[in-house]
Parts: structure tokens; C-alpha cells; sequence
């Protein structure tokens, strides 16, 4: 194991970085290296958050009538009586066109602001282009560096045709640095869609279940975003011959694949009060025995509470080459529990692709060797939900669009809601 | 290359966890049952021959039996199955015990995916030990595997390090 701390003056980011290994054998042709990068704030946050600049993009589609359109107004009550007096609050709805029902305005009366929130009524179809464009516009209003800009997007429908122009406008989101979050409510929407808009702009993805869960969703969202600490955080990686990086997750606080944008990966943001972990797979090939670089790693982010941008950390990864076997080195506990879960997360992948490729026997294994992983970790009810999938799959049915969210989203919340610390 | 314990797909020297069917490596576990310390447990051994033996009654009456794990206050009404497996669930491997302890720490209780059986002869219940990793104890005595004991009501059953209560009642 190897513990690398950092130690470039003058930043307000720290960061660990763990190897699996220091030393590696010159015998084989390729081997694997695991690193694990834990992101922290170096220095306190300022007592007082930034000024949050917010707005909630709401489907009124007709599916979101009755329950689902009441407990978002309730969950937008909740968060009216949250926030700041210098916050800026907007509500936008859309079906085939966005519709402005609380324009962005710092200070807004409350009792104002839920009124006209409760005017909200649903019909027409999705387009989740409009409420975007619209969203945005709203968020632009009064988007600088010295306030947090984030737009919620709550759907839970498929949109047709627009998706590209989605795509377009999350990551226009993303270079102006304002996060969207893409929440899905029931089953039938475009996760692949929600993902990535949430990637793109540096935000995240979740799947709302049932009704009820949408103010736990909202509030704990805001609430994330009001201890940010830093953000448009990147993460470059510049290999040396022979080495390759094969996966990246971040597993802290929730787990998502990241994908590399030629040498970089987008983080998005860190809050104070909880790391930013990532896990790296590497693949090494067959180097003479000595001391090699292997990867350098460069971080740098954005922290607006100490008007602070490009804030910078290095960090060069090196290993000894041995002619020999060399000794076993512990893997730490936080690399073992972060790497189990990712592991967890790729089979669940692995499932699906097994199964869009008609190869229903690799499928139904996948699924039921993840289900005793998932029982093994103490996660009775998505072990269940695998099970039940994999005997639908097996019994020649198509896996039920909840089960296949449930796993996947239920698979990326493990860092969080596992009741159990460590793996073993 | 490093072969799977479990699953025995091939993978480079350093990887850490099965791709295939998720085992960590470096032991092979957490499938696997880990061998617990031996001043963990108790070192008595019960003799089989000193319970009351069984009479056969002509009719056998169904007596409820029910079991709870001591460090979660989960309880348990058994099946009325002439035969209750209990243990650890293992998917992968097709291992479906009646009561499954993974929820109340087995695995880090030591108990094995096949432990112990508890069986019904006439008006009695039985369990027996069915070759566990770590034993199975009854009242704190070790039990020899393959040799069916009587439980009573208030019985204290260990599985490994899990202990369990059995609650007989008429």
C-alpha cells in the first residue's frame, strides 16, 4: 500500500491517493493496478454557503397528474421555506411547450411563490428539450461565479426527438458550470437519456421510485448543493508508454462510471461535508525491472466560497519493477469496500448488455451471482429484485423496466445507503 | 494469470475482484466460509448418547417452532417441513437454506451456507450439524456433525459465533 497525501502549497483541495501495489513483477506480459483517489477540502469552508441560484423543471405531462404533480408541489413547498433570503428560486414546467410558473428572482415573497407553484396542473405530452432551454434561461438570470447555479429536472416520461438538442444544451450547462440534476419518477423514462444529461453538466442522475420519495430526493439535492465546496472539479490523467486506463468510478458519495474526454474526466462537485472518492483500474504492460512513472495525475477545480479558480494538485505514480514474485502487499480496506461495489455496479452492466445481446443464459448467471454479492453486502431487497429479474429472464420474459432501474440506480447508491461499513 | 477460486475465469496478475461473478480475489472469499478462531468458541463437546431417547408416538402432533437470533431479536416461525435447512444463501450457487442467516451477520459469524438441519421425529425436534466450517453448538456444547440432538424449549443454538434461541411452544 502506498499513501500519497497532497502536498502542493496554496491549494484549498487535498487529496490520498492508495495504490494496490508498489511493487510489480517484470515477469508478466500485463498486470492491473488499482488506485484510489480520495478528494477532500483542505481548509474549513466559510461559516456562511454561498448563495444558491436554483431552478426546478418540472414534466406536467398528463402521466404526472394526481400524486406524482402534488407531492412535487409539496416538495417545492418544503424547499421555498429552506431557503435564504438572497437565494434565487425559478419554476419551470413543460409538456410540448415550457411554461415560466415562478420567474428567477432572489427574495421572492413565499407566500407568492407557492401560490403560484400551486397552480400547477398537468396535460399534454414531454418535451424535455423545452424546459431545459426555458430552465436555463432562468438560471443564466443571475448565474456568476459567486453563486451556486443548479437546475433540477424532474421527469417521468420518454421524450422523442429532442434528445440530442438535450445533450446540446447540458453541455453548454456544463461549460457555464451549472449542474443539472436529472431525476426520473417511476419507470418509464430515458435512463440512458437522464444519465447522461446529468454527466455532461456535472450533476447526477436518480431514480424516484414512488411519489412519496420526491421530497427526500429534492431536499437532500439541495442540500448537497448548499455545502459545495468546490466545483467544475477535473481530473487528468497522462500515461507513460504501456499504461492504460481501463475504468474509472467514482464511488464516493455515489457511484457513477466515468468516461474519459481524452485525458480527462469530468468530477463535477465536492461538498465539505462528504469526500470525493474515485477508483482507477490500469492496466500495466511488461516494463525491465527499476523504478518506472507510470501515470500522472492532475486535479483541479473551482472553490467560489474563497474566490478561488484553478485551484491545482499533481501527483506522479510510480512503482518498482521486480525480477522476482514480490511480496503481497495488503489492499486497503477503503480501496476492498470501494472496488466491491464497482464491482457490483459492472455486473449489473454486464447483465444488461448480456441481455441486449440475446445472450440470455450470460444474463440470468450475471444476475444471480450479483444477487449473492448484493446478500453478501447485507442488501436484502436489491438482491431480491436481481433474483426476480434473473428468474423472469431465464423463464424466456423481458426484465421489468422497475426491476432494471431499481438495480441500477439501487447498485449506484451502495456507497451510501449500505448498512454495512466495510465489505467484509 | 490468476484463476477465480470460485468461478475459475482467468484474470491478470493484481486484479482484485472476479469480473465474472464478483469474488474477491486475494482470498476467495466471501464465499467462502472463514475458519473462526478456535478460543471463539466453545471447546465442550455434547454427548449424543446422554439426551432421553425419543419415543415414538403413533400420531405426530405439529408443535410450532420458532427461532431467534439473539443479536438482532429477529425471530423466525420455521415451516412445518419435515426437514428446515438453515444456513447462508448462496444464489450462484443454488444454495436456498429455509432460514437464511446473511441478513443477521452470518458471514462474519462464521456460519456456512450448508450449517445445520432441524428436523422433527414424532412430538421432538432434532438438529443436527451437517459437516459446518465452524460447528454448531447447543447449550455451548459442540455438537458432532451428522448426529441429530433434541432441542428444547430455550435451547440455545450457536452457528459459529451466531447465537440463536429456540422457542418451542404448545
Amino acid at each position: 500500500m502506498n499513501v500519497e497525501l497532497g502536498k502542493n502549497e496554496g491549494t484549498a483541495l487535498s487529496w490520498e491517493i492508495l495504490q494496490s501495489q508498489t511493487q510489480l513483477c517484470s515477469l508478466y506480459q500485463e498486470q492491473v493496478l488499482y488506485l484510489l483517489v480520495e478528494i477532500r477540502p483542505a481548509t474549513a469552508a466559510p461559516g456562511e454557503r454561498l448563495p444558491l441560484n436554483l431552478c426546478l423543471v418540472v414534466d406536467r405531462s398528463t402521466s404526472m397528474q394526481g400524486a406524482r404533480l402534488e407531492h412535487v408541489k409539496e416538495a417545492a413547498y418544503q424547499i421555498i421555506d429552506g431557503l435564504h433570503d438572497d437565494d434565487a428560486l425559478a419554476v419551470v414546467t413543460f409538456n410540448d411547450r415550457a411554461n415560466i410558473v415562478l420567474p428567477s428572482q432572489p427574495g421572492a415573497s413565499r407566500a407568492y411563490a407557492k401560490a403560484k407553484i400551486s397552480t400547477m396542473s398537468a396535460s399534454g405530452g414531454t418535451e424535455i428539450f423545452q424546459g431545459m432551454q426555458a430552465g436555463l434561461a432562468e438560471v443564466e438570470k443571475h448565474h456568476n461565479e459567486q453563486v451556486i447555479s443548479h437546475m433540477i429536472l424532474l421527469t417521468d416520461g420518454q421524450t422523442y426527438g429532442d434528445e440530442e438538442a438535450c445533450l446540446a444544451e447540458a453541455r453548454l450547462a456544463g461549460v457555464r458550470h451549472i449542474g443539472i440534476s436529472a431525476m426520473g419518477i417511476g419507470e418509464d423514462w430515458n435512463d440512458a437519456l437522464l444519465d447522461e444529461i446529468a454527466a455532461q453538466s456535472g450533476g447526477v442522475s436518480a431514480y424516484i421510485a414512488s411519489p412519496g420519495q420526491v421530497y427526500t430526493f429534492l431536499q437532500e439535492r439541495v442540500r448537497g448543493l448548499g455545502s459545495l465546496f468546490a466545483q467544475a472539479l477535473t481530473l487528468e490523467l497522462q500515461c507513460a508508454d504501456g499504461v492504460q486506463v481501463e475504468a474509472l468510478f467514482r464511488t464516493s458519495p455515489y457511484l457513477e462510471r466515468l468516461t474519459l474526454t481524452g485525458s480527462v474526466a469530468n468530477l463535477g462537485i465536492l461538498q465539505a461535508d462528504a469526500p470525493l472518492a474515485v477508483v482507477l483500474e490500469i492496466g500495466v504492460t511488461h516494463k525491465p525491472p527499476g523504478e518506472h512513472g507510470l501515470l500522472q495525475l492532475e486535479l483541479a477545480g473551482n472553490i467560489p466560497s474563497l474566490g478561488r479558480q484553478g485551484d491545482k494538485l499533481q501527483h506522479d505514480v510510480h512503482c518498482t519493477f521486480t525480477s522476482d514474485e514480490p511480496p503481497t502487499e495488503p489492499v486497503p480496506p477503503a480501496m476492498r469496500s470501494a472496488l466491491s461495489k464497482a464491482t457490483i455496479y459492472r455486473m449489473q452492466e454486464q447483465a444488461w448488455h448480456a441481455l441486449d445481446g440475446g445472450d440470455v443464459k450470460g444474463a440470468t448467471r450475471r444476475l444471480e451471482m450479483m444477487a449473492t454479492r448484493l446478500f453478501d453486502l447485507g442488501e436484502i431487497q436489491l438482491a431480491r429484485s436481481a433474483m426476480l429479474e434473473a428468474g423472469r429472464i431465464a423463464q424466456g420474459g423481458a426484465p421489468t423496466a422497475k426491476g432494471r432501474k431499481e438495480l441500477k440506480y439501487g447498485t449506484r447508491s451502495l456507497t451510501i445507503a449500505s448498512r454495512r461499513k466495510s465489505y467484509d | 494469470m490468476i484463476e477465480c477460486p470460485s468461478c475459475g475465469r482467468k484474470h491478470r496478475p493484481g486484479t482484485l475482484f472476479c469480473s465474472e461473478c464478483g469474488v474477491y480475489l486475494p482470498t476467495g472469499g466471501p464465499l467462502r466460509t472463514e475458519p473462526l478462531p478456535e478460543e471463539e468458541l466453545p471447546v465442550s463437546r455434547a454427548n449424543p448418547w446422554a439426551s432421553e431417547p425419543v419415543e415414538e408416538p403413533s400420531e405426530p402432533t405439529p408443535i410450532p417452532l420458532c427461532i431467534r437470533v439473539v443479536a438482532t431479536g429477529r425471530q423466525i416461525q420455521l415451516p412445518a417441513t419435515a426437514e428446515v435447512h438453515i444456513g447462508r444463501l448462496d444464489a450462484a450457487h443454488g444454495i436456498f437454506p429455509d432460514l437464511d442467516l446473511s441478513p443477521d451477520g452470518g458471514l462474519e459469524g462464521g456460519v456456512s451456507r450448508h450449517h445445520c438441519k432441524i428436523h422433527q421425529r414424532g412430538s421432538a425436534y432434532l438438529v443436527e450439524d451437517v459437516g459446518s466450517a465452524n460447528g454448531t453448538f447447543l447449550d455451548g456444547q459442540r455438537l458432532t456433525p451428522y448426529l441429530p440432538h433434541v432441542l428444547k424449549d430455550g435451547d440455545e443454538l450457536q452457528l459459529g459465533r451466531v447465537k440463536l434461541e429456540v422457542i418451542i411452544r404448545e
